[in-house]
């Protein structure tokens, strides 16, 4: 295979517990990011799903150094990004946003949100910007006519093709799309997901792709990140990890999946969980987990090989498959 | 609901220009306009004072001094206003006052402002010591008083030039515009699209000033205009005290100043220029604060009345499932929004059976909502019913009055929304607010309402329910709040409950648990139930029937099984075929062409001809009638017709 195009290791990133006088740290933070490791490859989409608070927007801006890093790794294309040559990473990943009203600049006509870009970096001459603008607004499926519209003017499927042209428009070969398309209505959803694809096979870029939707997760990416409380808890290919999931938290988000069928499939009730405490020692999904040992209450499973491509944080990860699918409902049982 | 309405707004701003809108309010505003109008001619009167002025502002003439203005007895048309005591021309001294007041306060203002401005950006953005040191000076500057310093500054300056009191009056006004700009700027710079800006490599100076500016800079213009007012009373204030403009300028606060010395034998000369400076003051702050009304989006609907039902025409003769709970038929929804009408719900019609579970389906602008909102009453305005009738138990509740309706609510209907944190109160602990909730829809006395409120609880899957009453919203979690709007709800044991897409914001996870549960409840109790969502396969999770709507109009309606696995209308099998799905992921997802029809339009044929796959002539012509596929299963699409032409007849 060939390098990897982003290799993140051992990634942290803490935020400062703010106290309410005169904005002083107080000594406390949040783990965020906690220990995460992962490769890229040129032209491959990784998903990276979790629920709200299981880092992965975070992890995804940190990747980008849109935040500095507490500690940890971040290899692009055989160089480690530092603080000093970031700039050059601006040219080469970009980011899309979730919320196509908020992503881009209010008071700036399409023409100028794709035009700045170019300016930066100097991609094409002044005189060229006027038709480079074009073409993006083409390659994602807009007209020229809307280079002179406000963001305002446009449907939220439009500003998100409008966001990809922006992230396209630096030429990048990475694309953070940090739920890029969770804002939007399922047919515009369609549209957008289908047009990522085809840039992506168009010009060979890679995927970062963020989402807390399993169904989307698994129609863009080969393969499949799953974040638990700030740490992958099981990463391998999308296809393998949703027939057969290596890690009960996999195993749980799979089945709260509602599905389009004759049956009604959703009828495992987990326990009506507590709140997922962040651990220091042991593992971090014990206290939802129906699988939980003593041995998970004292060793924190690391991020392991189980099978070929594999690799899961637990330490029953191959007893998960046996122990989690028959508890599933027989199909029909509820419908 | 809110959301409903957002959309709304979003397509009625998305095409019309605002500025039109503005412009009306503008003419709306009887306040506005005689500030403006007041603004003008003391502008103009100040602009074109050498024009004007009948005399010359300091041409003494000592053998008439203190003539009385014309309308008092004495009073001569030489000197409209009267002479001062140095016989000088009132008239023309007030006219030139005016030029040396504005020009002053004007200029102080621009200073000021351009001074905050520039610090509030710089203080906002960069935050750290730079955002300390500029505000603790602001602070510092905020403690003392000014008026103190300017006395201090001016009292020890023989010759007062113009650009002294400028600097002296205009300086201290930099804090206000600061603390404003720079808490517009920290809101505005966490925003992605800044975010986006520095990831595509834009430096900080550039994202200040090109991405964040832009949309702060708009706080400045309204701020100044009530400046610009408390200025002018500034300087008058200075003048009168004799350290403004040295004499022998005329200046509102001299011309004061000189007529209180003389005002037993005159007493117009204080009360005119006192009367200058009011009215100059008073037509600033008027259009300041009618300004800010006119720009401030949250103003637009005053003015427009509330719903009001009685008005709805009487529903044609319609025929009615006599077991059904509630009859939806022939339901149209407005919104008359300054310039055009949304038309968010079109005819919409369905039955629920009691203890029926019923999924709305639909995307934004189908009027899934909308159609909620108007069965329970609380359209948001200037939303109303035009059309249709809602039969509840029988009786049509689009023709209740809004006291008929408020005891229906929460007792027999109760609704529940995406957002459960703004339905609950923040300073009420939850068991507070469940308790009077049931207490007020009971009567119960307080044992029974305590032990009531433990069961609810309970009931909707909260373990400890005595930890979580003595909690308040914040410290709970999205979905135990909505637990908890649940159990509130139910309390009541409704016949009836919408929820709005109630769990929308939740994690996958936390929806799966809370709808079991609530699918659960409700079954148990006999309670129907509306699941409103965009999410086909929710809907076919938890619903009995399913109700497809798009634009406003019903596509499809019949059991979910069945409509499932054989969609009868385009947009349906659209919308099924368009969701990515984990346990059957297709190779490519099937894409729905073009965007929802205009809803301020009329129109003519079925809604998705334009996007339709299978769209025939007769589609664009004449709205499809629904056809029966099956018993309980009809779809609106003129390809189940038996003979297209016959359709078309009827």
């Amino acid at each position: 295979m060939t390098a990897p195009l982003l290799e993140v290791r051992h990634l942290s990133k803490e935020f400062p517990l703010r106290g309410l006088r005169f904005g002083r740290h107080r000594g406390g933070t949040v783990r965020a990011v906690d220990d995460v490791s992962f490769d890229l490859y040129p032209g491959e989409t990784l998903g990276l799903v979790g629920e709200s608070g299981s880092g992965k927007s975070t992890l995804g801006r940190t990747v980008l150094r849109l935040f500095e890093p507490t500690s940890g790794e971040i290899v692009f294309d055989g160089e480690p990004v530092t603080a000093d040559n970031a700039a050059g990473l601006r040219r080469r990943a970009q980011i899309v946003f979730q919320d196509p009203y908020a992503s881009l600049p209010p008071r700036m006509r399409v023409r100028r949100i794709l035009a700045d870009p170019l300016l930066i970096h100097e991609i094409v001459s002044p005189s060229q910007v006027e038709e480079r603008v074009a073409s993006l607004l083409r390659d994602v499926g807009l007209s020229e006519e809307h280079a002179r519209a406000f963001p305002h003017q446009l449907s939220g499927g439009q500003r998100q093709r409008v966001s990809i042209a922006r992230a396209l428009a630096v030429e990048p070969s990475l694309v953070v799309a940090d739920e890029a398309v969770s804002a939007l209505d399922v047919s515009v959803q369609a549209q957008i997901l289908n047009l990522m694809k085809d840039l992506q096979a168009g010009r060979g870029l890679a995927y970062l792709f963020i989402s807390h939707d399993l169904g989307v997760v698994r129609y863009m990416s080969r393969r499949i990140a799953v974040m638990f409380l700030g740490r992958i808890v099981e990463v391998g290919p999308a296809a393998e990890i949703t027939s057969g999931p290596l890690h009960p938290y996999t195993s749980t988000l799979l089945a709260a999946v509602p599905k389009v069928g004759p049956q009604r499939t959703v009828t495992r009730l987990d326990s009506d969980h507590p709140a997922p405490a962040r651990v220091d020692i042991g593992c971090s999904y014990r206290t939802r987990c129906p699988m939980a040992q003593e041995v998970c209450e004292t060793d924190r499973p690391e991020l392991v090989e189980w099978a070929p491509g594999r690799r899961s944080a637990c330490h029953f990860a191959l007893d998960v498959p046996q122990r989690l699918q028959a508890s599933l409902p027989v199909p029909g049982s509820a419908g | 609901m809110s959301d409903a309405l957002a959309t709304v707004e979003q397509t009625a701003l998305r095409s019309g220009p605002i500025a039109a809108g503005a412009g009306r309010r503008i003419l709306r505003s009887p306040f506005l306009l005689v500030g403006l109008v007041g603004v003008t001619v003391i502008a103009a009167a100040a602009a074109f004072a050498p024009l004007i002025a009948p005399d010359d502002p300091t041409a003494q003439n000592l053998a008439n001094i203190l003539a009385p203005p014309i309308w008092v007895e004495g009073g001569t048309t030489d000197h409209l206003l009267g002479t001062d005591v140095l016989g000088r021309d009132v008239a023309s001294r007030i006219l030139y006052g005016a030029r040396n007041s504005l020009f002053v306060a004007f200029s102080a203002m621009l200073l000021g402002s351009s001074l905050g401005l520039i610090t509030g950006l710089l203080a906002g953005f960069f935050g750290g010591r730079v955002d300390s040191i500029l505000m603790r000076l602001g602070d510092v500057q905020l403690a003392f008083p000014f008026i103190l310093l300017a006395i201090a500054i001016l009292g020890v300056v023989a010759a007062r030039p113009a650009w002294l009191l400028i600097v002296v009056l205009g300086i201290p006004g930099w804090i206000v515009y600061a603390r404003v700009v720079r808490s517009r700027v920290l809101a505005e710079k966490e925003k992605d699209y800044v975010a986006a800006a520095a990831a595509m490599g834009a430096g900080p100076w550039r994202r200040l000033f090109r991405y964040v500016f832009p949309s702060v800079w708009q706080v400045v213009p309204v701020i100044a205009l009530l400046d610009v007012g408390f200025l002018i009373i500034m300087e008058s204030t200075l003048s009168f005290l004799g350290l403004g403009l040295p004499p022998p300028a005329a200046t509102w606060g001299g011309i004061l100043a000189d007529g209180r010395r003389n005002m037993v034998v005159s007493q117009w000369l204080p009360i005119l220029p006192g009367l200058a400076i009011v009215v100059t003051v008073l037509s600033i702050n008027l259009v300041g604060d009618g300004l800010a009304a006119v720009f401030d989006s949250r103003h637009i609907h005053r003015g427009l009345r509330r719903p009001f039902s009685s008005s709805v025409p009487s529903a044609s003769p319609v025929d009615t499932d006599s077991e059904a709970l509630l009859s939806v038929r022939g339901l149209h929804v407005e919104f008359p929004l300054p310039g055009a009408t949304v038309k968010a719900v079109r005819g919409v019609d369905f039955d629920l059976a009691a203890g029926e579970t019923l999924g709305v389906v639909g995307e934004s602008g189908s009027g899934k909502s909308v159609t909620a909102s108007a069965v329970i009453g609380l359209l948001d305005p200037p939303g109303r019913i035009t059309n249709g009738a809602v039969l509840f138990g029988g009786e049509d509740l689009a023709r209740f009055s809004d006291r008929r309706m408020t005891t229906l609510r929460g007792r027999q209907i109760a609704m529940i929304f995406q957002n459960p944190a703004v339905s609950l109160n923040p300073v009420l602990t939850i068991g507070f607010q469940l308790r009077e909730a049931i207490r007020h829809v009971t009567g119960a006395d307080r044992h029974t309402v305590r032990h009531t409120a433990r069961q609810v609880l309970v009931a909707v899957g909260i373990e400890d329910p005595d930890r979580i009453s003595r909690q308040y919203p914040f410290q709970l979690s999205g979905g135990m709040n909505q637990r908890v709007m649940i159990a509130m709800v139910l309390a009541a044991r409704p016949r009836l409950l919408l929820a709005d897409e109630p769990t929308t914001a939740l994690d996958t996870t936390t929806q799966a648990q809370i709808l079991n549960r609530l699918v659960e409840l409700t079954e148990a109790e006999q309670i129907s139930l509306v699941l409103i969502t965009h999410d086909i396969a929710l809907v076919s999770e938890y619903a009995d029937r399913m109700l497809v709507l798009y634009a406003g109009e019903v596509c499809e309606f019949g059991p979910v099984r069945q409509v499932i696995s054989q969609p009868r209308h385009p947009y349906t099998r659209a919308l099924l075929e368009s969701v990515p799905r984990v346990e059957d992921p297709a190779e490519r997802l099937q894409v729905i062409p073009g965007e929802l029809p205009d809803p301020r339009r009329d129109r003519v044929g079925c809604p998705f001809a334009d996007r339709c796959p299978h769209v025939m002539d007769i589609c664009r012509e004449v709205t499809p009638p629904r056809y029966d596929i099956a018993p309980g299963h009809i779809a609106a699409c003129y390809l189940w017709a038996s003979e297209p032409a016959e359709a078309v007849a009827t």
